[in-house]
């Protein structure tokens, strides 16, 4: 098996990581408290995603949140077929279909019934997506902000459809009340640490995917095709199959994301399908620093951590999103490399002092720091 | 046999014929230089053979293939590598890693996915920076060399692709005297090893690697020989008339 750490700094930033994230819960004894955070991590998983496609291909995928919906959904749709029919007819249809007139289950709910379908559908369907869209887009040789108008056009196109199709998707309601995820014997209740655990432990495993990945020649590719795309093909590589993957990668990730936030919202609805989500994807990138994984993942946690945080205090209510678009503002004019690359500075600075001890793991200089600090 | 045939190759830009039925021929393991007044269509000639300007009639074989509509990366792996006049790096990149991008042996992404970024392949790179002398900054990121270095780093890159063919538009452009010397050493060291079509300008140059030269003037190709031939050549004085000469362009 391949390296995917590059210097004992690294390595060491992921055992802490991976530490203040497991022991987390022995403090916490606020079920609420502990979901909230779970949503964070959550939050953590698209970021990373989005770090993969933007920060490493150049890819802004503003419709991200298509994956993330599309994952949510498909977890929903087998929790909802998990309930106790309380409100249904004799058919076990869900509630919002009885509502709706719908006399039997449509074709494409059937394979819900199982779990492992599920699972399954939540990580390929939004691939299957990435991939048709990638392929026209990326085949064509759209570049730049052209790609992110298609996604978001893209994006808006799938929110309509949902919300329209009422009878088979709970229009704008969503699928709700749904069942605990039962899994290995193992109650997922969103509130609690099995469900926290989950979580964390899927990040980890984002994280170790991602790292996989750019730590590879193929990551290597992919950081060449965002520095000049053009100039990649003229060493034999088919840019687009690098761009596919890429955008696909991070979309499987993107619905596995989803399908844990349907788990621990206890819901799926078409917000989750929001330009607004895409966005914030997109912000927690630019504030943790885009071109680290890590880095992206903790931006997300930050900047919903410390929203959360400011506007649930009485202090902030009215003066929280001002504070926010401050930081944001902040960081993308100081650290145009996010807020890792101070950790990733301090890291080179201390290596520095050991470069022998060091020199196998040949930590690379940080790049390009335009630090407005120190 | 020729390595690499153009015959009546077309290049139109919206109307305008920058290549008007030109034709080349290239020996395996020749060196090749290709000269002209500005605008003589040299940079679009090495356009149509990596792929980047697209055939509006004639034909491109490279080794008894016919390449006039392959797509760029397939020509690459056949064998063609271009420095471009504007020389171009991957900036972000380190001198290592744009190696390792350009040493290109297994092109697919799965193959590339057991890779890795850092150890594979480290001490070949490390004889290559050698090579066009940039040791001292194989780990340091391209957009900081200077203009010669990232001439000689885009040189360095043709050889990791071990392309048969190299294309090279001005690889002495911008340079110091004490540079281009040093680039003119480096394409002797290539020669044989790899076939090799030039354009420069700098008729130093071109006498000290050279051998014989091919001269494009409106797209088509005006006279081929020696440097004395050439100079001697009243067509192509004639075309040079105004540019200051053969020498001064
Ligand atoms: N993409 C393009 N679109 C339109 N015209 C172009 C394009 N590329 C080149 N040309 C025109 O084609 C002609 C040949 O250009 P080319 O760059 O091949 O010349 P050159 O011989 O390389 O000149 P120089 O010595 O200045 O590099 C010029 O008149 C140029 O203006
Ligand atoms: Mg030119």
């Amino acid at each position: 098996m391949r390296r995917i750490f590059i210097s004992r700094g690294h390595i060491i930033g992921y055992a802490a990581f991976a530490l203040a994230i497991l022991v987390v819960p022995l403090f916490i004894d606020d079920p609420y408290l502990l979901n909230k955070l779970a949503r964070y991590l959550i939050f953590g998983i698209l970021a990373a995603a989005l770090a993969l496609s933007w920060g490493y291909t150049g890819i802004l995928n503003l419709g991200q949140a298509v994956s993330f919906g599309l994952g949510s959904y498909c977890m929903a749709m087998t929790l909802k077929l998990h309930t106790i029919p309380i409100q249904t007819g004799a058919a076990g249809l869900p509630d919002f279909m009885v509502w709706n007139n719908v006399k039997s289950l449509p074709w494409f709910w059937e394979p819900f019934h199982s779990t492992a379908f599920a699972v399954v559908a939540g990580v390929a369907f939004p691939v299957v997506v990435a991939l048709l869209l990638g392929w026209f887009v990326f085949r064509a040789r759209v570049t730049g902000v052209y790609v992110s108008i298609i996604t978001l056009a893209m994006l808006v196109v799938v929110n309509l459809v949902i919300v329209d199709q009422q009878r088979f998707t709970g229009g704008f309601n969503g699928l709700t009340d749904l069942a605990d995820l039962k899994l290995f014997g193992i109650d997922f209740d969103p509130y609690s640490g099995a469900t926290y655990y989950l979580i964390a432990l899927s990040l980890l495993a984002t994280l170790m995917i991602g790292e996989f990945v750019v730590r590879s020649k193929t990551g290597l590719i992919m950081q060449a095709i965002r520095d000049d795309e053009t100039r990649v093909r003229y060493f034999g590589y088919d840019v687009a199959r690098y761009q596919i993957f890429a955008f696909c990668v991070s979309a499987g990730l993107s619905g596995f994301a989803g399908m844990l936030y349907a788990m621990v919202m206890a819901f799926a609805s078409p917000t989750f399908l929001s330009v607004q989500i895409s966005l914030s994807i997109v912000i927690w990138c630019a504030v943790g620093g885009r071109e680290s994984l890590i880095g992206s993942a903790l931006g997300a946690i930050l900047v919903t951590g410390i929203q959360g945080g400011l506007s649930e205090t009485p202090a902030f209510l009215n003066t929280w999103m001002l504070i926010m678009g401050a930081l944001f503002v902040a960081v993308v004019l100081f650290l145009p490399k996010g807020l890792i690359s101070i950790v990733q500075l301090g890291m080179a600075r201390l290596a520095g002092k050991k470069i022998s001890a060091l020199a196998e793991d040949e930590a690379p200089l940080p790049r390009g720091h335009k630090l407005g600090i120190g | 046999m020729s390595l690499l045939e153009l015959k009546g190759v077309e290049v139109q830009f919206s109307g305008f014929r920058a290549l008007r039925g030109f034709d080349l021929s290239v020996a395996a393991g020749e060196l090749r230089c290709l000269i002209g007044p500005n605008g003589a269509g040299k940079t679009t000639a090495l356009d149509v053979i990596c792929g980047k300007a697209q055939v509006n009639g004639g034909d491109i074989i490279f080794a008894g293939q016919n390449i006039s509509h392959f797509e760029e990366h397939r020509i690459a792996r056949l064998g063609i590598g271009r420095k471009f006049q504007v020389p171009s790096v991957f900036r972000e990149l380190t001198v290592k890693e744009n190696l390792h991008v350009a040493f290109c042996r297994r092109a697919g992404v799965f193959a590339n996915l057991g890779i890795s970024a850092a150890k594979a392949n480290a001490d070949e790179l490390e004889k290559l920076a050698e090579l066009v002398g940039l040791k001292e900054s194989f780990r340091r990121e391209a957009g900081i060399l200077s203009h010669g270095q990232t001439q000689w780093l885009e040189i360095a890159m043709l050889v990791a692709q071990d392309a048969q063919l190299l294309l090279l538009d001005e690889p002495t452009a911008g340079m110091t005297a004490a540079e281009t010397r040093k680039t003119a050493e480096l394409c002797k060291q290539l020669k044989g090893r790899h076939t090799m079509l030039v354009v420069e300008h700098d008729m130093g140059f071109i006498k000290e690697i050279g051998d014989v030269i091919s001269v494009m003037h409106q797209g088509r190709l005006l006279a081929q020989g020696t440097v004395a031939e050439i100079e001697s050549d009243p067509e192509v004085r004639k075309a040079y008339l105004g540019s200051g000469g053969i020498r001064g362009a």
